[in-house]
């Protein structure tokens, strides 16, 4: 055999040397998990959701299991931008993979705050914007779920940053594609889909809900198709780099994202559960590679086969 | 901290619904402090149930066999019962605080109920080489079927006295009642309290014991995805957090000093 398969992409200006990322709110902030094993091996690092002031969080229960799902109403507890930038970067820095941090504003003024803030930050390769998380009262997916307001916060980011701009789009709309066209058009640098489904339990027992926040957003392998084919609307809609996620588990589901043509997936949940997952995907994937004779990742970026029904992507594939 | 691979020795039902599994670990033994916990996977293949599950340390026998007391309760705890010697877990541990010892001189009070025993067994023996008096130990089950390793921790130096809400073995009632009868009656000497059990008792124990000014240990349980502190699923109310009004069950406890926890919420 020879030299190991290429496995770099381009996510929107930024080159990353294989396409498996960690997704923000599983990986913490960079380095509690660097015992398992080292995170510069990633793609890239997305830390946990950023807020412009510290956020306590929803009151417990914020978490059930559900058939192949985690439900979460975490409510982006996180420690804001400031305490990030001068108690956890600094310590990122030893790591040798880009770190991009996930941001969350309750105001469009607050997403262009935050965007200015990290503009001035070095060891920050690009800004995801959130705006879909589902456990939040204000804000959140409310800026998701319009295309006028998704396009608004989208500007304003671009405009305070020359940082990779990627927009975390929600999946509780009617028709993705239009919220992922009017991010691209305000200046989005690539996009990633999807965040969680809104979804619930009940106790039948007590007739409460599982969840203190009564809803919450669903995760894991349960909405793993569901994903697929969002990136699948996505990558058909627009130019601009789509990274997917959405229950991977393993590396044969990031391989489904990739041909259906996501340029990199974000590993969620299965780090919660096996903390080396994105490392053995990048395993798998090279492994993949090397038996399949794919000399280059992107040979398999937007493979997919339709019989001819899926005319428009069939023009644009990359092999 | 470790993450390994390791094999089913035993696993058998102790009592009603109630299991004891065993497996040996030369690494996770000598890192475990009573209190501390692991996350187990059951079946690493499987979707459904997709997370680890939590599990306190019971014991450690022979030096490094762990064992796990644990109820079926739901999917994963069958799921676990039904595995057999050499069955493949992955686990990952020890994770949490652990317990504060008591002095070796002070009068030590365990208080149990249901499976609340499986971290303080582990506590008890922990205490059998360092604690010099006996231990005051206060156990509750729902009923005789269900009360298990009292024969175990009789070869303790222990003082034991046992509940069953149906009274079908012991005095009927709930431990944490007996516990409120005890500690309100004269108290000679202050006991240092360490208590587990369903959050009800917590309750009960913790602001009693915050009341009389003793100290007092719970170990809390909580939902959570990954034990790791990132998922940040298992929050508990802080009894005195302004800037910071959660603690985290995995990374912060399990054990909490009870005024650390806010009992009103709980």
């Amino acid at each position: 055999m020879g030299a190991l398969p290429d496995l770099s992409v381009d996510i929107g200006g930024l080159r990353i040397k294989n396409p498996v990322l960690a997704a923000s709110g599983t990986f913490g902030y960079g380095d509690e998990l660097t015992c398992f094993y080292d995170p510069s091996l990633l793609g890239a690092i997305i830390v946990k959701g950023l807020s412009l002031r510290p956020m306590p969080g929803n009151p417990p229960p914020r978490i059930v299991e559900t058939p192949c799902g985690l439900l979460n109403a975490i409510g982006l507890a996180n420690i804001g931008i400031e305490a990030f930038v001068e108690e956890k970067l600094p310590s990122l820095g030893t790591i040798r993979t880009p770190v991009i941090t996930n941001i969350y504003g309750h105001t469009v003024e607050e997403y262009a705050e935050m965007a200015e803030r990290i503009e001035k930050v070095d060891g920050i390769a690009a800004i995801e914007i959130n705006i879909s998380c589902p456990n939040v009262e204000e804000g959140g997916m409310a800026f998701g779920t319009d295309p006028d307001t998704a396009a608004m916060v989208t500007d304003e980011v671009a405009r305070n940053t020359t940082k990779p701009v990627i927009v975390k789009l929600t999946p509780n709309v009617t028709d993705i594609t239009i919220i992922a066209r009017a991010v691209e058009s305000a200046g989005a640098q690539a996009i990633s889909v999807t965040n969680t489904l809104l979804g619930m339990a009940v106790d039948v027992a007590t007739r409460r809900p599982k969840l203190a926040n009564v809803i919450g957003g669903l995760s894991g392998p349960a909405i793993k198709p569901i994903a697929l084919y969002l990136v699948h609307k996505v990558v058909e809609a627009v130019k601009i780099p789509v990274i997917g996620l959405g229950g991977i588990m393993d590396y044969q589901d990031a391989l489904e994202f990739l041909i259906v043509g996501a340029r990199a997936i974000q590993v969620g949940t299965a780090n919660l559960i096996n903390p080396k997952t994105a490392m053995e995907i990048i395993t798998g994937l090279t492994d993949f590679c090397v038996r399949k004779n794919i000399s280059n990742i992107n040979q398999i970026i937007g493979a997919l086969e339709t019989n001819g029904e899926d005319h428009e992507k069939k023009g644009d594939r990359k092999n | 901290m470790v993450e390994e691979v390791v094999s089913i020795e035993s696993n058998r039902e102790i009592g009603k619904d109630t299991f004891l599994m065993g497996f040996r670990s030369t690494s996770l033994a000598s890192l475990a402090k009573p209190g501390q916990f692991l996350m187990i996977h059951i079946d690493r293949a499987a979707k459904d149930p997709l997370l680890r599950r939590p599990f306190s340390i019971h014991g450690i026998l022979d030096g490094n066999r762990l064992m796990i007391l644990y109820k079926t309760v739901g999917k994963g705890t069958s799921l676990l019962s039904s595995l057999r010697e050499g069955d493949p877990i992955s686990v990952i541990g020890p994770l949490g605080n652990g317990f504060t010892l008591p002095r070796p001189s002070e009068k030590t009070l365990l208080v149990a109920g249901g499976m609340g025993i499986a971290p303080l067994f582990f506590l008890a023996q922990a205490l059998k080489k360092v604690q010099k008096r006996t231990i005051e130990m206060f156990l509750g089950f729902p009923s005789a079927q269900e009360v298990v390793i009292i024969d175990q921790i009789k070869d303790f130096n222990v003082d034991l006295s046992l509940t069953t809400e149906d009274g079908s073995l012991g005095i009927k009632g709930l431990v944490g009642d007996l516990l409120d009868r005890h500690l309100g009656q004269e108290l000679t000497e202050k006991p240092v309290i360490y208590a587990c059990g369903p959050s009800a008792m917590l309750k009960k124990i913790a602001q009693k014991a915050i009341r009389c000014n003793l100290r007092c240990y719970v170990s809390l349980e909580g939902y959570m995805a990954c034990g790791l502190g990132i998922c940040q699923g298992c929050a508990v109310k802080r009894g005195n957090g302004k800037d910071k009004p959660y603690y985290y069950v995995c990374q912060d406890g399990p054990v909490f000093s009870a005024e650390m926890i806010d009992w009103e919420v709980m």
